[in-house]
């Protein structure tokens, strides 16, 4: 895993207006995973994010969902760097509009216009109505059997991005609203009345929604930070019974560092079948053996353990286009590996072998493997076919015939010049 | 066949005419030559006629043993060009000692080629 090689430093960008202490056991739990945090407020310099060109922290946490200015290092576009330089973000968003509201756009997130928050008056409860209990649906990325989690802030619409993972959607009958009073009830009939147009409701919007970038960095967005308060963690549900915030926060931080669902590819292998040395080059028609070894990061332990549990992994020989398209199934009593034999294509070219394996919230698992594909030498192939057989007679009849013929020939000359000289005589 | 009698009787008569006119002016050295070409010929065709009916695979055995049928023909009908006591006037400085040498290095050379060619 990238985040334990590069190291556990988090950075921790705190709002002043936040409490530390507020959020003590988000931070405990992260300190107890062994995660070193440092905090520094929006408009500190130093630590900065980036330095050298080189990013000092292996996640950022960004908690300043109402800071509408920053430090120089904090921009959009840093974060974005960071991204690429595989640095896990965990944003907070609030329904105040921010630098990073914008942000949000970039990753395929569409928040609704500023000062909206997310209201429901369902169930009924003694809290006010931009508090609610959000039931959470059984994913990947989550503990199984979580409770209901305390959820108070923004909700946004997803585009369409493969790259989106949605983790927590709001309840169906909640809504984003500028109003807590009934007042804006008519505008939400309104925009129902037009097809939707406006509308933001429903459970098609999301709440907490991840986001794996194309080089491996993952980036959560969260749409009200007091999701992780110690406020939320403890605060009874309304028919009673400890919430799920904290389980919650701690996986949504799992998988936003890359404990969770991390996979790799540890090595893959190529060889004939019947060989184990890997091929300089294959013949067309070669039965060829590929195997890969596939681990997955076990947080419990901080290490890599091989993982036989994908199902659904393809292998692709590909010049151009992929020749053959194949299932890598696990194989049995081998843990983590991956392994396929199948015939090469009859055709001769540079090929490659590609296991390119994206699945939303798995670390996307790529491996190239270039290796020429070459037509039989000249003696490899099968020779003296029964099919051939005339043209092989064919031909040693001429030689035979030229030989009978040169011997008649050359015994005959005596006759045949003495005839000819008693003809001339 | 013939359409009428008397053609036919000319034609065979024609035909007949040219067999005893090459049976007699033909020296054994030359009708050697023929033997030769004539299965040369019946070889080429019998594998050009196995080529297009049943299979031309393997191609490479079927162009060596064809090109053998043919090389050799050529190499003989020339052979017969130069040794033929009509044609002395045409090739004077060609003995006939040389001509078949020339025609036994060219056929060997030629089989070489094709046994190379036909595995």
């Amino acid at each position: 895993m990238w985040a334990k090689c590069t190291g556990d430093s988090v950075l921790v960008i705190l709002e002043p207006k936040l409490q530390k202490d507020s959020f003590s056991k988000f931070f405990s739990g992260l300190e107890e995973k062994g995660y070193e945090l440092t905090f520094r407020s929006p408009k500190d310099v130093k630590p900065a994010v980036i330095e050298y060109d080189e990013a000092k922290f292996s996640h950022v946490i960004l908690f300043a969902p109402e800071s509408k200015s920053f430090a120089q290092d904090v921009t959009p576009q840093s974060l974005v760097t960071l991204l690429s330089k595989h640095t896990n973000l965990l944003i907070a968003l609030s329904p105040r509009q921010t630098p990073f509201t914008s942000l949000a756009a970039e990753f395929s997130l569409t928040l609704p216009p500023p000062g909206t928050p997310l209201i429901s008056h369902f169930p009924t409860r003694n809290e006010p109505a931009t508090v609610i209990p959000v039931s959470v649906a059984p994913s990947d990325i989550l503990s199984p059997g979580l409770s209901p989690v305390w959820f108070s802030g923004v909700p946004f619409a997803y585009q369409n991005n493969p790259l989106l993972v949605p983790i927590l959607n709001a309840p169906a009958e909640s809504f984003a609203s500028d109003s807590e009073s009934d007042l804006g009830a008519d505008a939400l009939v309104d925009a129902t009345d037009k097809g939707g147009e406006g509308l933001w409701a429903g459970s098609q919007l999301g709440l907490v929604a991840g986001f794996q970038a194309l080089g491996g960095a993952r980036a959560t967005w969260v749409g009200g930070v007091e999701l992780f308060s110690d406020e939320f963690f403890q605060k009874d549900l309304p028919g009673g019974g400890k919430p799920g915030n904290e389980q919650f926060a701690s996986d949504v931080a799992a998988w936003t560092f890359q404990e969770s669902l991390a996979l790799r590819i540890d090595r893959v292998e190529h060889h004939r079948v019947n060989e184990t040395v890997p091929g300089q080059t294959y013949t067309t028609n070669d039965q060829v053996v590929f195997t890969a070894y596939i681990s997955r990061f076990n947080p419990v332990k901080s290490t890599w353990e091989p993982y036989s549990g994908i199902e659904d992994l393809q292998l692709e020989f590909t010049m151009l286009d992929p020749h053959i398209r194949t299932a890598l199934p696990p194989v049995r009593g081998a843990p983590g590996k991956y392994s396929v034999t199948f015939r090469a294509p009859d055709r001769h070219g540079v090929f490659k072998f590609i296991i390119d394996y994206k699945r939303k919230g798995l670390t996307h698992l790529h491996s190239s493997t270039v290796v020429p594909l070459v037509p039989p030498r000249h003696d490899g192939y099968p020779r003296f076919l029964s099919a051939a057989w005339p043209y092989y007679v064919g031909a040693i009849s001429t030689s035979v015939g030229f030989l009978l013929f040169s011997a008649l020939w050359l015994a005959g000359d005596d006759r045949a010049s003495a005839k000819k000289s008693t003809k001339t005589e | 066949m013939a359409p009428s009698k008397p053609s036919q009787t000319a034609q065979s008569s024609a035909v007949l005419s040219l067999w005893k006119a090459y049976n007699e002016n033909t020296s054994s050295r030359l009708k050697t030559v023929d033997a030769f070409l004539v299965f040369l010929m019946l070889s080429g065709v019998a594998q050009f006629l196995y080529c297009v009916l049943i299979t031309n695979f393997p191609f490479n055995a079927f162009l060596a043993g064809f090109a053998s049928c043919v090389g050799q023909f050529v190499l003989t009908a020339s052979l017969r060009a130069q040794v033929n006591p009509q044609n002395r006037s045409e090739f004077k400085e060609v003995s006939p000692e040389r001509a078949f040498a020339d025609f036994a290095l060219g056929s060997i050379v030629l089989h070489f080629f094709v046994y190379n060619f036909l595995g």
